[in-house]
């Protein structure tokens, strides 16, 4: 093969995403904070109110969105972290007993240095449901002491039931700390094993530990109204998968 | 100092940066350039090859000509003029003596450190098929080897002493349509390594391929076909070199390895093609397929690769795990410097019951390279307790360069438990602190952290590469810190 056409450019490969502007678009000013929960639980409801977030800087975004059985949810939503100091935490739930198919497809774009990303998904798929979380993390260059983190959690209750996650790390920027972590998994036996052990009945049994597999989602919600409203119908929807 | 001496030091210094980029000077027959079906025909005439493998390459060439050459990976790869290059290159041999060696070949690869006379190294015993450009030209142990059943060769030889083997194993677990480069290799694919361990062998060496590019304007197009039969025992390990050219060369090569029930197989890779210059000029394109199967119940196949070099990697050595109670490991360290970009990574498919994977990635960049993990999990609906863990972590050394995750998880079964976790930091400012204060240089303590991150992949390497793969290490960063 004779010489390579074209020598290597360093572009590092990045790619600059415009910030979008317009409808659906949450902009959360210098130093504010912003507090959101999305529950999607009717079949209209397929999509939340926001696609996008920008934080400037010293802000603070908290935002989780909740869906219920019975909605084939499509979440696309893109994070911009374009000032200092800038926290922004992203959180969701979703359950899924019959044939929905949910997706969550979270993009979170350090654009500068300083900031905070977190973000939490916990599901669990049951019937013949699927569940697909796409959840992206890219780190500019120069976007120095970032810290961005993600976790995806899955549940598969039955054998027609189908989950893929697809975390993404892009970093072009070194002094960082970045990670993610995803998991698939059953019910533990050893913990029914306990409960029931104990006089709990199977589905009282299974019920407690789903409970407790998404609680850290609902913890982090600040209002204890709204937290108190989430984890009832949480609760109601898990029982009713049983 | 004089101006000289300090050239002299400058000039050693820099060259200890790829020892191997020599070039050895010898007669060599080619194929004319391109690639046409009248190349394929010539190549497969040359090696004499039987009817069968002549329609094999025909079709795969047919098949490639109607595929799109990919661009998913993570990679700016430059474009490839597949008419360009060289599709067959070989040592001319002498006709008075065609038994023998020719002794500049064996120079060569006594430089690189692998010998092709049979004798006792201190590390133990190792044989070796060594490939040079397009043949193989020596195979050693052979006889011992043999003695207990085990057919090591070349893979020319197989195809015309053990054709039987090969026609039922070949394109097993990479179809010839699988992907483009590997269709590619079906098509053109010189030489390589050819090995069974007949039912029940423990193999009593470490088996090795050794490639070694040398020809310029060429390509190296090898296929690896490894059979362990049930309940044998093999480790497998493979290196490569190349000169330091300008120029970037091609090396698209398959591996294909079947594992019968209850057999163990270990595939050890230490890749060091020369990877370009500082500037990111020249450097082998490395874009290889490497797929495994573990067909019977029980069996165990383990990859454990070492990737310094190439100015491209492109490269995912999976595993099919078919039989119940199957497991198979990936351990990777790639270590990506200057303008080098890899992309690689594994992919595993949970077809049987109880089967385990287990995959570790550590990622080193530095310079202006690129290093991406990529990988694949993959529980199928019938794969009952299966049980995946991967760890892949990546360190970032200096602010210009990138380290990139892009894993794939996909469950069809509710016993089955699958987890990911992946970390991106830089080598921390304390840990660099203390070496330092301790006396250690920047260069150094860098290297001993780096080789600490590893010890977990490398720990797992025969004893013959492991020595070699942390001087590699070491090398490969060089220039990097300060």
């Amino acid at each position: 093969m004779a010489d390579s056409k074209k020598p290597f450019v360093d572009r590092g490969h990045y790619t600059e995403v415009p910030i979008p502007s317009g409808e659906g678009v949450l902009t959360v000013g210098y130093g504010e904070r912003c507090e959101k929960v999305f529950i999607m639980d009717s079949p209209e409801k397929t999509v939340p109110p926001i696609s996008a977030i920008i934080a400037k800087e010293d802000s603070s975004v908290d935002i989780c969105i909740v869906v219920l059985p019975g909605v084939d949810a499509s979440v696309p939503v893109d994070v911009f972290m374009c000032g200092k100091g800038a926290k922004v935490s992203l959180s969701g739930i979703y359950l899924c007993n019959g044939k929905e198919k949910v997706s969550f497809r979270t993009q979170v774009h350090h654009l500068c240095g300083e900031c905070v990303s977190d973000q939490k998904f916990n599901g669990i798929a049951s019937g013949s449901s699927s569940a697909s979380f796409f959840g992206r993390i890219v780190v500019a260059p120069d976007a120095q002491k970032t810290e961005a983190y993600q976790s995806n959690r899955n549940i598969l209750l039955s054998e027609d039931a189908r989950i893929n996650t697809r975390p993404q790390l892009e970093i072009y920027a070194d002094d960082v700390k970045c990670s993610h972590g995803a998991t698939t998994g059953k019910l533990d036996e050893n913990e029914q094993f306990y409960m029931r052990s104990r006089g709990i009945p199977e589905k009282e049994a299974m019920v407690l530990q789903m409970i407790s597999f998404i609680s850290p989602v609902i913890e982090h919600i600040a209002d204890p109204e709204l937290k108190e409203k989430i984890s009832s119908s949480v609760e109601k929807a898990i029982r009713e998968m049983v | 100092m004089d101006t000289e001496q300090e050239n002299q030091i400058i000039k050693e210094f820099t060259s200890k940066e790829y020892k191997e980029g020599f070039v050895t000077d010898l007669e060599q027959e080619y194929v004319p350039k391109g690639l046409s079906e009248d190349i394929i025909r010539m190549i497969s005439q040359r090696k004499e090859e039987p009817q069968w493998l002549l329609d094999f390459r025909l079709d795969a060439f047919r098949r490639w000509q109607k595929m799109p050459a990919p661009h998913w990976g993570h990679l700016d790869l430059p474009e490839i003029d597949f008419q360009d290059i060289i599709y067959y290159a070989a040592p001319k041999k002498d006709a008075d003596r065609p038994k023998e060696i020719d002794p500049k070949l064996e120079e060569t690869f006594e430089k690189l450190g692998i010998p092709l006379r049979e004798r006792e190294a201190l590390a133990g015993v190792v044989a070796v098929d060594a490939v040079f450009d397009s043949v193989s030209v020596a195979t050693t142990f052979r006889k011992t080897l043999a003695e207990k059943g085990i057919i090591f060769c070349s893979f020319s030889e197989a195809v015309k002493e053990h054709g039987d083997l090969v026609r039922k194993y070949l394109a097993s677990v990479v179809p010839v349509g699988d992907n483009y480069y590997a269709a590619l290799n079906s098509a053109v694919f010189s030489d390589g390594s050819f090995c069974y361990i007949p039912k029940g062998v423990k193999c009593p060496m470490e088996l090795s391929s050794y490639f070694r590019i040398n020809a310029s304007g060429t390509g190296q197009f090898e296929r690896t076909l490894i059979v362990a039969d049930e309940g044998s025992t093999l480790s497998y390990m493979e290196g490569c070199t190349a000169p330091m050219r300008d120029e970037n060369q091609l090396h698209a090569a398959v591996v294909e390895i079947i594992v019968e029930k209850d057999a163990d197989v270990k595939y050890s890779t230490v890749q060091n093609w020369y990877p370009g210059d500082e500037n990111g000029k020249g450097g082998i394109l490395n874009l290889v397929t490497k797929r495994g199967i573990c067909r019977g119940s029980g069996s165990h196949l383990s990859w454990t690769q070492v990737e310094t070099g190439s100015a491209i990697t492109w490269k995912y050595p999976s595993t099919i795990l078919k039989g119940d109670n199957s497991s198979s490991e990936f351990y990777s360290v790639a270590v990506t410097n200057n303008y080098q970009q890899a992309d690689t990574g594994t992919k595993m498919i949970h077809i049987g019951r109880n089967t385990r994977s287990r995959i570790v990635s550590k990622g080193i960049s530095a310079g202006h390279s690129q290093n991406s993990y990529r990988g694949l999990v993959q529980i199928l609906p019938g794969a009952e307790h299966a049980r995946n863990f991967s760890q892949c972590d990546s360190l970032l050394i200096g602010s210009l360069c990138g380290a990139h995750t892009f894993p794939d998880i996909r469950s069809a079964n509710p016993s089955a438990i699958v987890e990911h976790e992946a970390t991106t930091s830089k080598i921390s400012e304390d840990q660099l602190f203390y070496c330092n204060q301790r006396g250690l240089g920047p260069e150094d303590a860098v290297g001993l952290i780096v080789n600490g991150y590893a010890r977990e992949v490398l720990s797992k390497l025969p004893m013959e590469f492991a020595v070699e793969a942390q001087k590699l290490l070491q090398v490969s960063l060089e220039g990097s810190v300060g």
